[in-house]
């Protein structure tokens, strides 16, 4: 069993068919990218499996754990809550925290976790306190912003924002962290340092699912990669099976085309 | 039955809402709904018939033992010299004032002055927020649709006051025809408008309160305004603002008469009421009250 | 009438003033958030129910429902009778909560959704994400139409002398009634310019005070 098993996925809005039966796994430790043109259903897929889309049928597990079966009644508020702290999202926009500083933007999420509702002796919170604090200042320190720790988000730029947004997602360790076209955003000399911290994240063993634009970047770091199209995966394989040797018509055609305008 | 007064106190509060709004705080100085008074029959009292049935008697209830029971009386005044107003320690004073103390202590209850706008007298009434009006109440046909009137007490004439250097260009109401005059709406003043041939072809302003129809005038906006006499001596004063402003003595409106309006029903209260006006006259008490704000000559019993 | 005659008697009515602006706002601001709450339901029947009597209150002059208030009850033979200062103060409360109601339904409409959906995959409870991640912001982005709204309200107070609550401008009115002299109606600008001045000094602080991060 793969560490992650996503089975015959379909969502649709309204008449709209998005995902027409995604079927795709990995391993742990892997980087997965997933490629295609918009409109072709990556994005939803991402939010799927964060909860953020609920799927029509189909079944989402990580390591064993059945996260998501649509034969299940609905889940809870409570439960969605628990099942979604698997995975990690790192989205397009960054939606950082305006009113908090890029320390309190990291430590917000766990603090609430470990500290709401919970009696605490004073002594004890502050305990707890400092470790979220030392977690968050070594996670900023990974992405290269330890320097920035008391700044307000407006005070960064793009590829700061998204390095504390990335900061902000693994907070909470998840088993697997989703980016949404993490540089689409960006001005281009930006994706340079968002990609390089992605980079640096596949040397610490981190599993994570990329949806990008960037063909180069999905070539070089990737160890599998989906193709997309029109709601259903059209190609799945490493990148020198995919960009090397592309089996499918729209395949061909797309990297043609993505090739030209990169 | 709870519907018809329902649709007609929507009707009522909107007609009323309505002349409220245009007196508003909006624009201080054009405030007032101006309409020409040859076209004007609508009245705005005419959407208080639907509410007359109001005397509710509740388990055989009268109207005198509602008041009884209460133990006060509630008398609806605006503050307008001489009838009811604070002296300078802020103490309420005035023929009214006097004469409703004293008819008050005949019956054996207790004053409660309520300050009103006088536009909304009628819904006062009916809302049982005061049980009479008592302050110079001129006695209308039209009013005797809404109101139940006691004895009148007081002669009373509309005045007509102008800038005192426009005095000379009216010699007779005839002079006054296309100019624009100030009332009070609802007043007295308002009827001599409407039924003076003379003025048909005149501007009429309706404002919220007799000091306003002065103000249109001091200020040009208005030619003229007719006011309760009485006021409109004491407002034009030597010392006030409005002294600048004459009454025009040579045009006599139609002599009326002041009395105490209460809820149509509300007999046995009347009874009661001018019973005791009847002894305070007999004692010569009225006249007495009169003398002190100079209304003798006005008096109408007791004198 | 010497000036500090009619200052003080002036002062009075704006003491009046004071007290309907004061509750006025003390009970409209949390009031409006829960009929903001309605409006923005999930449940049909309420937002609906809301919605309507958000437009039937904002779309009718403050007087009428002064005068409807304060009226109603005693033209249709019920037995309540509301002093005039304590309908004042209903009338005013209902209606500027539902104004307030709706600002803040605009400011809650104006947080992206991905505020909501960051708190989400961070696995924060509703409450959290509305107390900890979008009050805030939503305040920060009132704070100039609230601003707006309250010095409306510091005006709209002379409303009350519809139904003769004797405030700032029905207190001069009565002094032009009985004293024959006209300059305390203008006084009385002084007092709300005053009024609203400090006002706007509060809120300007208010505004700075929140304007360290921009967004």
């Amino acid at each position: 069993m793969s560490f992650l098993e996503v089975k015959n996925i379909f969502k649709s809005f309204g008449k709209t068919e998005v995902l027409k039966g995604i079927d795709f796994s990995m391993e742990k430790g892997e980087v997965l990218a997933i490629i295609g043109s918009s409109g072709s259903g990556k994005t939803t897929l991402l939010r799927c499996m964060n909860f953020l889309e609920t799927p029509d049928t189909g079944t989402i597990s990580v390591n064993g754990n059945v996260l998501f079966n649509s034969d299940e009644p609905p889940y809870s508020d409570a439960e969605k809550r628990e099942k979604r702290l698997h995975f990690g999202l790192v989205f397009q926009q960054f939606n950082l925290f305006p009113q908090y500083n890029v320390l309190k933007n990291v430590s917000l999420a766990p603090d609430l976790r470990q500290l709401k509702g919970k009696k605490f002796s004073k002594a004890e919170k502050k305990e707890i306190k400092k470790q979220i604090d030392d977690n968050s200042r070594r996670l900023l320190d990974t992405v290269g912003l330890s320097d920035k720790v008391n700044n307000f988000p407006c005070e960064l730029s793009g590829g700061q924002q998204q390095r504390v947004a990335i900061a902000r997602a693994l907070a909470l360790n998840p088993d697997i962290l989703c980016f949404d076209e993490p540089t689409s955003a960006l001005d281009p000399e930006l994706t340079g340092e968002v990609l390089r911290v992605i980079r640096e994240l596949k040397t610490s063993d981190r599993t994570m699912i990329v949806v990008t634009h960037e063909m180069n970047f999905a070539r070089g770091v990737a160890d599998k990669v989906i193709f997309m199209a029109d709601g259903v995966i059209e190609e799945y394989g490493t990148p020198d099976e995919v960009f090397g040797a592309p089996k499918s018509e729209k395949t061909k055609s797309f990297l043609e085309k993505s090739l030209e305008n990169p | 039955m709870k519907k018809r007064i329902l649709s007609v106190l929507v009707g009522a509060v909107m007609c009323l809402g309505l002349c409220g709004c245009g007196g508003g705080e909006s624009n201080s100085n054009v405030n007032g709904s101006v309409d020409n008074s040859g076209a004007n029959s609508t009245n705005n009292n005419s959407s208080a018939d639907g509410d007359s049935s109001t005397p509710d008697n509740n388990g055989g209830e009268t109207d005198w033992d509602y008041i009884v029971n209460k133990g006060k009386l509630v008398v609806g005044i605006t503050y307008n010299v001489p009838m009811n107003y604070q002296d300078d320690s802020g103490e309420l004073i005035g023929f009214e004032t006097e004469f409703t103390k004293a008819v008050c202590e005949k019956l054996g209850v207790e004053p409660d002055f309520q300050v009103i706008e006088w536009t909304k007298k009628e819904f006062e009434l009916n809302a049982k927020t005061i049980d009479l009006v008592w302050n110079g109440l001129t006695v209308t046909d039209e009013r005797k649709e809404n109101m139940l009137f006691s004895k009148s007490y007081l002669k009373n004439k509309q005045a007509t006051v102008v800038k005192a250097e426009n005095a000379d260009k009216y010699p007779t109401t005839a002079e006054m025809g296309s100019i624009t005059i100030a009332v009070e709406g609802g007043s007295a003043g308002e009827d001599v408008i409407k039924n003076d041939e003379a003025l048909k072809g005149c501007t009429k302003v309706s404002m919220e309160a007799q000091k306003d129809a002065l103000l249109e005038v001091k200020t040009g906006q208005a030619d003229a305004c007719i006011i309760d006499f009485t006021m409109a001596k004491a407002a034009t004063a030597e010392g006030t603002d409005f002294a600048d402003l004459k009454v025009l003595e040579n045009i006599q409106n139609t002599d009326e008469e002041y009395a105490i309006g209460a809820r149509l029903g509300d007999t046995e209260t009347i009874a009661k009421i001018n019973a005791a006006i009847d002894e305070l006259a007999a004692e010569g008490k009225l006249l007495e009250i009169a003398k002190k704000y100079n209304l003798d000559d006005a008096l109408l019993i007791g004198a | 009438m010497s000036f500090w005659d009619v200052t003080r008697q002036l002062a009075d009515g704006f003491g009046i003033t004071l007290l309907i602006f004061g509750i006025t706002l003390a009970a409209s601001l949390p009031l409006g958030l829960i009929i903001t709450f309605g409006s923005m339901s999930k449940i049909p029947p309420i937002k609906w129910i809301t919605k309507v009597f958000v437009w039937i209150i904002r779309g009718t002059p403050l007087m009428l429902q002064i005068i409807l208030i304060f009226y109603g009850p005693g033209l249709l033979n019920w037995d309540v009778k509301l002093p005039r200062l304590t309908a004042v103060l209903i009338a005013f409360v209902i209606n500027y909560s539902c104004y307030f109601s709706e600002i803040y339904r605009g400011g809650i409409e104006s947080i992206s959704k991905g505020q909501y959906e960051a708190g989400q995959v961070l696995g924060m409870t509703k409450t959290q994400i509305f107390f900890k991640i979008v009050l805030f912001q939503v305040v920060k982005r009132i704070v100039p139409p609230m601003g707006n709204e309250i010095i409306t309200l510091v005006k709209d107070t002379s409303l009350a002398r519809v139904i003769a609550v004797a405030e700032l401008v029905k207190a001069a009115e009565n002094i032009i009634s009985v004293k024959g002299i006209i300059w305390p109606l203008f006084y009385v600008g002084a007092f709300y310019l005053l009024f609203s001045a400090l006002l706007t000094m509060l809120l300007n602080f208010a505004e700075k005070k929140m304007n360290y991060y921009s967004g």
